[in-house]
């Protein structure tokens, strides 16, 4: 059966050869392999994370569709679900492990804190999205996604790497850096660089600052 | 006796007996457990025994009458065929909306420029949509719904994932395919305000004729 699915390259085999041989295009073969053997990375931030777990487990059983291995590493991840809440104080850890992951390596959102902020999307402490810093494949609405949604939505990305081209992958690519700059967000995200500055700020007795914008105001 | 041990023994015991009902009852019944209509109806029943997995896009694990994941807006067919959205845009839903995801836009009568009792735009932001149900709480119109359909992963948030009319908009048949229960407890709610407001006006009536016939007498 899948001889099937990758036998399709455009040619037609004579009869007497049919069952017997197998023409295919190095990107059909090369997409199916990848496609089916893609290796979550493990690691949940919220709620969305026990439903990741669920459809891990015997129920659902994702290791069906070849992503049986969580690799808690991410050099040797394909994916990464970003499964759930993202925090102003988590986007620097999970934007140095996508820099982290080898190519091709793929994102998915799954649940609304992830895709768009969800409830919390004008938060003080947690960004509206991941897809304002990563790049991101697939987005998994709901909250949580169920299990199956999940399984829908891992699905969807194996459509989507079977239509990829080597000839135009990025990754194959010379002078194509997509190293992301690790972000230091806002005032509000407590920068270790700064500390000493913060400590001095906060340390000060209170009527040292009210006497100094005083001053600043004359 | 405490600390005997019995308890692990006994839980592990549980563990056991499902770990070999999964291979018995899997041999006896064979590949009839799957893939079937019988096997995925048996499966539902809670004396199951043994564990498998559900083979998801195949089968589909069955949901519960009140599961909830998107809302969707309900329509009337008419008698000539058109779409009457329930919806009026009154905004209750939008006031409600805990993460604010939904944004309506009020139809103006196009001569007299006067507002009209429903939407010309209604946008469902679904990547923000928390699933709570508020809005279908407190629709006073029964127009907007919880949808059953989960399957709307996708690969671009702008362009898939922000739900306009067009894309929300579902007729009532397919509400009372989904919830049953609900539609026939709507509706016996319905029947009995009507009901009830059908017994103040006989009794209002009955009230002035006989205040009429004291008054003549």
């Amino acid at each position: 059966m899948a001889m099937d699915e990758i036998n399709k390259a455009g040619v037609t085999i004579p009869p007497e050869l049919q069952g017997q041989i197998a023409i295919t295009t190095l990107d059909k073969i090369y997409n199916w392999s990848r496609s089916n053997s893609l290796w979550p990375m493990m690691f949940g931030l919220a709620c969305c994370a026990i439903e990741m777990i669920i459809t891990a487990a015997s129920r659902y059983d994702f290791s069906r569709f070849g992503m049986e291995v969580m690799r808690p590493s991410p050099r040797q991840a394909d994916i990464m679900i970003v499964s759930g809440t993202v925090t102003k104080k988590m986007v620097p850890q999970i934007v140095r492990l996508y820099n982290q992951m080898s190519e091709p390596r793929y994102v998915l959102a799954m649940g609304a804190c992830a895709s768009g902020g969800g409830p919390f999307k004008e938060g003080y402490n947690v960004v509206s999205g991941i897809d304002k810093f990563i790049p991101v494949d697939i987005y998994i609405p709901g909250c949580p996604p169920t299990p199956q949604a999940l399984l829908h939505g891992l699905i969807i990305m194996q459509k989507k790497i079977e239509r990829q081209k080597l000839s135009d992958a990025d990754w194959y690519k010379k002078d194509v850096d997509n190293e992301i700059p690790v972000p230091i967000l806002g005032p509000d995200l407590i920068d270790p660089r700064k500390y000493a500055l913060i400590k001095e700020q906060t340390h000060k007795p209170a009527f040292q600052v009210v006497e100094e914008v005083q001053n600043g105001d004359e | 006796m405490s600390g005997s041990g019995k308890g692990i023994l006994k839980g592990l015991g549980i563990t056991l007996k499902h770990f070999i009902e999964t291979y018995t009852v899997d041999r006896k019944e064979g590949k009839n457990r799957y893939f079937t209509e019988e096997g995925i109806l048996s499966r539902r029943t809670p004396d199951t025994k043994g564990v498998f997995t559900v083979q998801y896009p195949e089968e589909k694990a069955p949901l519960p009458e009140a599961f909830r994941y998107i809302p969707f807006l309900v329509y009337d067919v008419g008698e000539d065929g058109n779409r009457d959205i329930r919806c009026t845009s009154c905004g209750i839903c939008a006031k409600v909306c805990p993460p604010q995801c939904i944004w309506i836009t009020r139809r103006t009568d196009e001569e007299t420029g006067k507002p009209m009792k429903e939407p010309s735009q209604f946008m469902i932001d679904v990547d923000i949509c928390m699933n709570c149900g508020l809005c279908a709480e407190y629709c006073p119109f029964e127009a907007i719904r919880m949808d059953h359909d989960y399957e709307i992963a996708n690969v671009d948030r702008m362009k898939h994932h922000i739900f306009d009319l067009e894309k929300l908009l579902k007729p009532a048949s397919y509400y009372k395919a989904i919830r049953p229960v609900q539609v026939e407890r709507e509706e016996a709610e319905k029947r009995e305000k009507e009901a009830k407001k059908e017994a103040a006006r006989a009794a209002a009536a009955a009230a002035k004729a006989k205040k009429d016939a004291e008054n003549n007498s």
